[in-house]
């Protein structure tokens, strides 16, 4: 993360990288997904191992593909340790073998430009929504560690500790908006499920 | 006039029935003539009256079946389920099973097992009990089950691979025009290409979908005309046909049979390779006969996919032409094998026995 954030020549938008080895599938992808994401591509399974790098954010990944399937992709970019989400776009109807399979999101063929933005907003949310979660832990973490150790007025006397209860706040808000908002509806789902 | 009290007079009375239905012979021809195979047993197992059906369902004369064990027309797997069965009940008087309509195989006197539909009674006779299983051979009813459940499965493959081969080009045919609307005129130019695959894997799906399953009235067909009239319609200046002299005549359905052909061919020459020979000739050891190529030869293609729905190695193929090929051929009764032929290229045989 740091690499990137210093990396003078990566632009600020996030990173798809387009998998499909029908040429003109990726090359319509990147036409629709170019203004608001940097689009890169590739047409084999192969290429898109090797194009992999830390920073993509969103990979949307065809399954049938001669050589290295989606499948094979998908093992290969999760055995790797890339945190990227991963988005299945294909023909295939999906049947139980899914269940194996390390994807975040199944679409099926055709798609088209406003469904490709729907499930990348989606993925980002996802992604940010993932990243402050795990931040949110961490300030707790301190928070819960300091108040063992040192007695409350100390505590209060003490900036450091300030800021960090005043970042908990914020990141709470944070964590409590994300799942509430509109385009998080497919989080709403996961909890309205799990009741 | 009559009819002026036919409460009483019309009504039949149990009384009346006691007469007919006392005599044994009533009773007898009920139980030997019924459709049912009829067995009784006793707490040993062993049997002590079949009726006539048994027959007919069984294969066994009754006579042949009194004195022994009810074992002889119950499946081997299935002895041990039978005496704890008994047993338990005897003991316990609990039914360990629905005694109502349950489905059993049976063993046929030949070995083959029967589906029955089996109701059990007690009642005791001459101070012993005595257990009476009534079985309908439903046989038919359970293969047609066992076919229909085939054919919904097949079915429900088939509409998800059709959707997945239309779903595919269907993506290429809306991205080539978003990237022609983009100012690349080449790409117009490729939407009829995938249009045109589309075209044809509706047409190979409609040809599975009608016909695979049934051929016509087999006539007896000469090999030789029907191959060089597949061939003039698939064939090409780059590929020769060669057929051995031997060519005989098979019991077919014309029409389906020059579908084989055609699509055999076809798959040939799209895999083989430049300078290619394709050989026709009868089978040496089995009737039959086979089509191989000296071409590059199934690769790393398993051969048990081969004949899969969709199955294709080339982006530009439906994958059906094979799986038409191996329908055609079963609904002969035939049987089609491939094989890597003599030069390493493709060879399919089709036994006619």
């Amino acid at each position: 993360m740091t690499d990137k954030e210093s990396d003078a020549t990566e632009t600020e938008s996030p990173v798809v990288l387009a998998v499909d080895n029908e040429k003109r599938v990726v090359q319509a992808f990147e036409l629709w997904l170019n203004d608001d994401y940097s689009v890169e591509t590739a047409t084999s399974g192969q290429e898109a191992l090797n194009q992999m790098h830390d920073g993509v954010d969103v990979v949307l990944l065809d399954r049938h593909m001669p050589g290295l399937s989606g499948e094979d992709v998908l093992e290969g970019i999760r055995k790797q340790g890339y945190d990227c989400h991963v988005a299945m776009v294909t023909a295939v109807d999906p049947d139980f073998d899914i269940v194996e399979m390390p994807f975040d999101y199944y679409v099926s063929k055709p798609v088209d430009e406003p469904t490709l933005q729907s499930i990348i907003t989606e993925l980002l949310e996802l992604r940010e929504y993932e990243d402050k979660v795990s931040e949110l832990y961490r300030v707790c973490q301190k928070i819960t560690t300091l108040e063992a150790k040192k007695p409350r007025q100390r505590l209060n006397e003490d900036e450091r500790y300030q800021e960090l209860l005043e970042a908990r706040e914020t990141l709470q808000a944070t964590t409590r908006e994300l799942v509430t908002t509109r385009e998080m509806s497919a989080f709403e789902d996961i909890f309205e499920a799990k009741q | 006039m009559v009819s002026s009290d036919s409460s009483s007079e019309l009504q039949i009375s149990t009384a009346d029935l006691d007469t007919p239905i006392q005599s044994t012979e009533f009773f007898r021809s009920l139980v030997e003539n019924g459709s049912d195979a009829i067995v009784s047993i006793d707490q040993n197992s062993s049997i002590l009256y079949a009726n006539q059906s048994v027959e007919r369902v069984f294969g066994y004369r009754p006579e042949e079946l009194i004195g022994e064990k009810l074992t002889v027309l119950i499946p081997d797997r299935y002895h041990d389920a039978h005496f704890k069965s008994v047993d338990d009940y005897l003991e316990s008087g609990e039914r360990s099973i629905d005694w109502n309509g349950i489905e059993l195989p049976g063993e046929h006197k030949n070995g083959h097992e029967v589906q029955l539909s089996i109701t059990f009674e007690e009642h005791s006779y001459d101070g012993q009990q005595v257990f009476s299983g009534i079985m309908r051979d439903v046989t038919a009813q359970v293969e047609r089950a066992d076919q229909l459940e085939r054919q919904n499965e097949r079915l429900e493959r088939f509409a998800s691979i059709v959707s997945h081969d239309l779903r595919e080009p269907l993506q290429t045919a809306r991205a080539t025009l978003a990237v022609a609307q983009a100012g690349n005129e080449e790409a117009l130019d490729e939407l009829d290409e995938v249009f045109d695959r589309m075209d044809a894997l509706i047409g190979d799906v409609l040809t599975l979908a009608k016909q695979g399953q049934t051929v016509g009235e087999p006539q007896e067909v000469a090999l030789q005309d029907i191959v060089e009239d597949s061939w003039s319609i698939v064939g090409t200046e780059a590929a020769t046909l060669e057929t051995t002299p031997t060519l005989s005549t098979v019991d077919a359905d014309p029409e389906r049979l020059r579908t084989v052909f055609e699509n055999l061919f076809r798959n040939a020459i799209e895999h083989g390779g430049e300078n290619l020979t394709v050989r026709v000739g009868t089978l040496s050891d089995t009737a039959g006969f086979y089509i191989e190529d000296d071409g590059s030869g199934f690769e790393d293609s398993a051969t048990e996919t081969l004949f899969d729905y969709g199955y294709s190695t080339k982006k530009e193929n439906t994958g059906f032409g094979l799986s038409i090929v191996e329908d055609i051929v079963r609904a002969h009764g035939w049987s089609l094998t491939a094989m890597t032929g003599a030069d390493g290229g493709a060879r399919f045989e089709v036994e006619t026995q």
